[in-house]
């Protein structure tokens, strides 16, 4: 079956007064179903309006067609009717007559009794009896939007539009109204495409929320699929789980598109200097502690003792911004979740693979899983206590947060239930939470528990929200935390850059590992541009020992390792063992040809010559098979057949990854 | 309450509401009158005083012929020997006639060429041009152009008074809001409701204002357009023969005359405009 509208390859022009043209959307392709009620979220001068005037044919594309069950769309017409953004009720006619006026001319093929009878049911639908006979000057905004509502629907449109039919309206009016037309929409099974930039709007009504990109040349970002069962109440959707994920997800969106505005005027070309070829160079971290490397390097000068004279410290709210950094060539390094350059490369993103490499692994521990404060009242101190109390309660619904698929707290926390028989994303949810939310969430009982970096396991044992069941001691002692990365066509085109870049990091990695500097860092990690949080919840030794009291002996914390022997080199071992546990979890298939991905991401070359170049070649050292606290040894030989082995997994996809013979190309 | 205060004080209700009328209204009227008079009193010293040649506001009753004008307005002795009502009337009906042949022609032609931006931009330049012409200079060409004076004097009021008339329907068609353009556009409203029920009472305000404007503009042009045109009933004319036989009282009489018929006609708009247009 066609879709009932069809939005092909659509893009819109318009002519500038100096003769330019500016384009204001480009390639949108976008298929409505019959009945479905899709919104258009973003920025202003996105081009929503333009894009919605077309499906209403009061504007043609430039580019492409827009067609209607079938037919294209060339002109305006009642099929498709409109609620303007502001009425656009005549205000010489009264109530009855705007309606009268649309059904009189567009049901003509009616006896005049039962038009009559439409126009009096559609006063009554929007409520409006009372007001029949009052020119719209005499009505109130919200009033005056019913009876745009009430025209619309009276002439019983295929397509209703609807441009930002709220956005003048205060909160309270908005909300009733809002009510109203979810509820008239379900009743008639209307189909309708809405304008908006209210996000909890386009989340209330919506089957889908279509994101646009900032203009020039408009495209649509992202398609949300809002879950939520029908009927809806205004009030209520909110307690839907998912609920304040997909509003983050739209916050996010737009919040990152603004971003980007801000990037793309401040982005300049690359400035060669000391023989290396960019030194001004933006990068990404997302604040916790073991951001600690990449904040000491900026505060004590490694950056520019190795001739990188302007970096800037570019702070993201969560990894998804990094991701979208990096992709979007923003940023030109970041500190990543380890797996997530593997995950980048097997196109972890939307499918697309994208090269990514890394020369230095940041960080070590420093995570562990948190439960919410209710599980330690019911005994829980260790995963066979949790499985038991998750039995006891199997109607309800659980949920743990990680703060991105490819991070080493997803992998370790989904492996760590899986070891206890607790099967991810069927006994348990798992969703993705920024880190700096994790408290929140928990103490807003949206979330059960969370695995994360610190500071937010100390905090959340310091404020009684919750404590550390596990820490990555307990999981797999010394894994790779944060990692440099970097994408492979930035590499390839500043080789020298990158090394000088590995340096400058590897240098602050060791002066982070002296318990001498440890003060120092804190004082500096607690300033407002890194993690903004109180000192005392910053730790980059030993925490506070209260942290891990609840099991009856204390065990060991697990600290940050930023410097030492095998701790900074890129592992291959490593990498492997995430590729496995993406592929375990569905998240990435496993590339057949596994071997040459992993050449191609760990850079142990630019490590080696770093290394060398500061005289530290002792730590250059391989470490062996890896080992975690269920006592599985992980074969690095034939990762197929550990795969194969594991009792508790998903559906797991075998896929050559084709990766592009990367050029040099400048960014 | 209200009936109570009402019962106490009803012997003198009369003097009550003349207070209560005073105490609105008085310096509404009190202020113009103060005007008025202080004018005419200025004006009858410096006749006296023999300052200015010009006679005094109480020639008006004290000259016979123009006391006999003032208090028979009605007379009629035939030829263009007449009242001052007939003289006005005479005036009015031709810009009656040239005044509604401008509406008709200053509307109609003034939707076309708000719809039909093409048609604007050829015409545009003949409007501006042809609505500088002052209505003076019109009366030579309209003389020769046209059989009789009669119909000159009516094409004079036209050509005045069609320019804002046309000019301000042009522009009230083209601000048309371009909501109301979508809603005709989407619910494919047919020419004729469009122009009823969306057009006419969306330019309706710009249109009045042209028509008050082309009012005033005709009045003025009608007596320019008589004293040039000798021979004809008309209050322009009556000026202009009494300045010709010195009779300056009754040119004063008359010039009251102009001034209280226009006054009347614009008010005339005015109202004609809020009782079409209640909102604006």
């Amino acid at each position: 079956m066609s879709p009932f509208v069809a939005i092909e390859q659509v893009g819109k022009e318009f002519a500038l007064g100096s003769g330019e043209r500016y384009i204001a959307l480009k390639g949108i392709d976008l298929e409505i179903r019959k009945g479905e009620f899709v919104s258009l979220i973003g920025h202003s001068g996105c081009g929503k309006s333009t894009l919605l005037n077309m499906i209403a044919g009061l504007d043609l594309p430039s580019d492409g067609v827009v067609m209607l069950e079938g037919d294209r769309i060339s002109r305006p017409g009642p099929d498709r009717m409109v609620v303007f953004q502001n009425y656009s009720l005549l205000p010489w006619l009264t109530v009855r007559e705007n309606i009268a006026l649309a059904v009189d001319e567009v049901l003509a093929h009616l006896s005049k009794a039962e038009r009559y009878e439409i126009i009096e049911r559609n006063i009554d639908l929007v409520g409006l009896r009372h007001a029949a006979d009052k020119p719209p000057g005499q009505l109130s905004g919200g009033m005056k939007q019913r009876v745009s509502i009430a025209r619309a629907l009276s002439i019983r449109p295929k397509l209703l539009l609807l441009d930002e039919p709220f956005g003048a309206l205060d909160a309270l009016t908005r909300g009733n109204l809002q009510e109203q037309l979810m509820q008239i929409c379900e009743e008639s099974h209307v189909t309708a495409v809405m304008v908006t930039h209210d996000v909890d709007e386009a989340l209330l009504l919506s089957d889908r929320v279509v994101m646009l990109t900032n203009g020039p040349e408009s495209k649509i970002g992202q398609i949300l699929e809002v879950d939520i069962p029908r009927p809806r109440k205004r009030l209520e959707v909110i307690n839907h789980p998912s609920y304040y994920s997909m509003r983050s997800e739209i916050i996010y969106f737009l919040n990152q598109q603004k971003r980007i505005k801000q990037l793309r005027a401040r982005k300049k070309g690359a400035i060669a200097r000391h023989g290396l070829e960019k030194v001004n160079l933006e990068i990404g971290f997302v604040p916790l502690t073991a951001c600690a490397p990449l904040a000491v390097a900026q505060e004590k000068g490694f950056f520019t003792h190795h001739g990188l004279d302007e970096v800037s410290l570019v702070r993201e709210s969560s990894w998804r911004g990094i991701q979208d950094g990096i992709a979007g060539s923003y940023l030109d390094a970041a500190q990543m979740p380890s797996g997530m350059p593997v995950w980048l490369t097997l196109g972890g993103m939307d499918g697309k693979s994208l090269p990514i490499v890394t020369a230095l692994t940041l960080t070590r521990n420093g995570n562990a899983i948190t439960l919410d404060e209710r599980f330690l009242t019911q005994g829980v101190h260790t995963l066979s206590d949790l499985k038991r109390v998750l039995l006891e309660t199997a109607d309800k619904r659980h949920t743990f947060g990680v703060v991105h698929p490819a991070s080493m707290h997803n992998l370790l926390l989904r492996y760590w239930l899986a070891a206890g028989g607790i099967v991810p994303d069927q006994d348990v949810q798992v969703t993705t939470i920024p880190p700096a939310q994790m408290i929140s969430n928990l103490q807003a009982d949206s979330i059960d528990g969370y695995c994360v970096g610190e500071p937010w396991n100390v905090r959340a044992a310091v404020e009684g929200i919750g404590y550390t069941i596990a820490t990555d001691l307990e999981i797999f002692p010394g894994h790779p935390g944060k990692v440099l990365g970097v994408r492979e066509d930035w590499a390839q085109a500043y080789p020298n850059t990158h090394v000088a870049l590995v340096k400058a990091l590897l240098e602050a990695c060791r002066y982070c590992m002296d318990e001498a500097n440890h003060e120092e860092i804190r004082a500096i990690l607690s300033r407002k541009e890194y993690l903004g949080v109180d000192i005392n919840y910053i730790y980059l030794g030993d925490p506070n020992p209260m942290v891990c009291d609840v099991q009856e002996a204390p065990k060991e914390y697990a600290h940050h390792l930023f410097y030492g022997q095998g701790v900074n080199r890129p592992s291959r071992t490593e990498h492997l063992w995430m590729m496995t546990q993406m592929a375990r979890w569905g998240d990435t298939p496993f590339p057949r040809n596994w071997v040459e991905i992993l050449e191609r991401v760990c850079r142990v070359s630019v490590f080696s010559t770093a290394a060398r170049e500061l005289g530290l070649s002792e730590i250059t050292y391989s470490r062996g098979a890896i080992q975690l606290f269920d006592g599985v040894t992980f074969n690095t030989d034939d990762p197929i057949a550990y795969l194969n082995d594991l009792a508790i997994k998903h559906d797991v996809y075998m896929a050559d990854i084709h990766l592009d013979t990367a050029l040099p190309k400048a960014v | 309450m209200v009936a109570k205060a009402g019962t106490r004080s009803s012997g003198n209700t009369f003097s009550e509401s003349m207070r209560s009328f005073w105490k609105k209204n008085g310096q509404g009227i009190l202020l113009p009158a103060i005007g008025i008079i202080s004018f005419l009193v200025i004006w009858q010293f410096l006749s006296s005083t023999g300052i200015t040649r010009l006679p005094a506001p109480s020639s008006i009753f004290t000259e016979k012929r123009t006391r006999e004008l003032l208090f028979y307005p009605f007379l009629d002795r035939g030829g263009l020997d007449k009242g001052l009502f007939w003289q006005t009337l005479a005036s009015l009906t031709r810009v009656a006639q040239g005044y509604t042949a401008a509406a008709i022609v200053g509307i109609g032609l003034g939707i076309l060429v708000g719809t039909k931006p093409k048609v604007n931009q050829a015409l545009d330049p003949i409007f501006q041009f042809l609505r500088m012409i002052a209505p003076l200079a019109w009366v030579p060409i309209t003389l020769i152009a046209l059989p009789n004076v009669q119909l000159a004097a009516i094409f004079v009021i036209f050509i005045t008074a069609v320019w804002p008339i046309l000019i301000n329907t042009t522009v009230g068609v083209q601000q048309i809001p371009q909501d109301y353009k979508n809603v005709a556009r989407v619910l494919k409203i047919s020419p004729r409701k469009y122009f009823l029920k969306i057009l006419i009472p969306s330019a309706l305000p710009y249109i009045f204002t042209g028509l008050r404007i082309a009012i005033g503009l005709a009045w003025l042009a009608i007596i320019a357009a008589e004293i040039v045109m000798s021979g004809v009933v008309g209050i322009g004319f009556f000026i202009w023969d009494a300045y010709q036989q010195n009779y300056v009282s009754e040119v004063i009489l008359a010039v009251i005359y102009i001034g209280a018929v226009g006054l009347m006609l614009d008010r005339l708009m005015a109202l004609l405009q809020r009782l079409i247009l209640p909102n604006q």
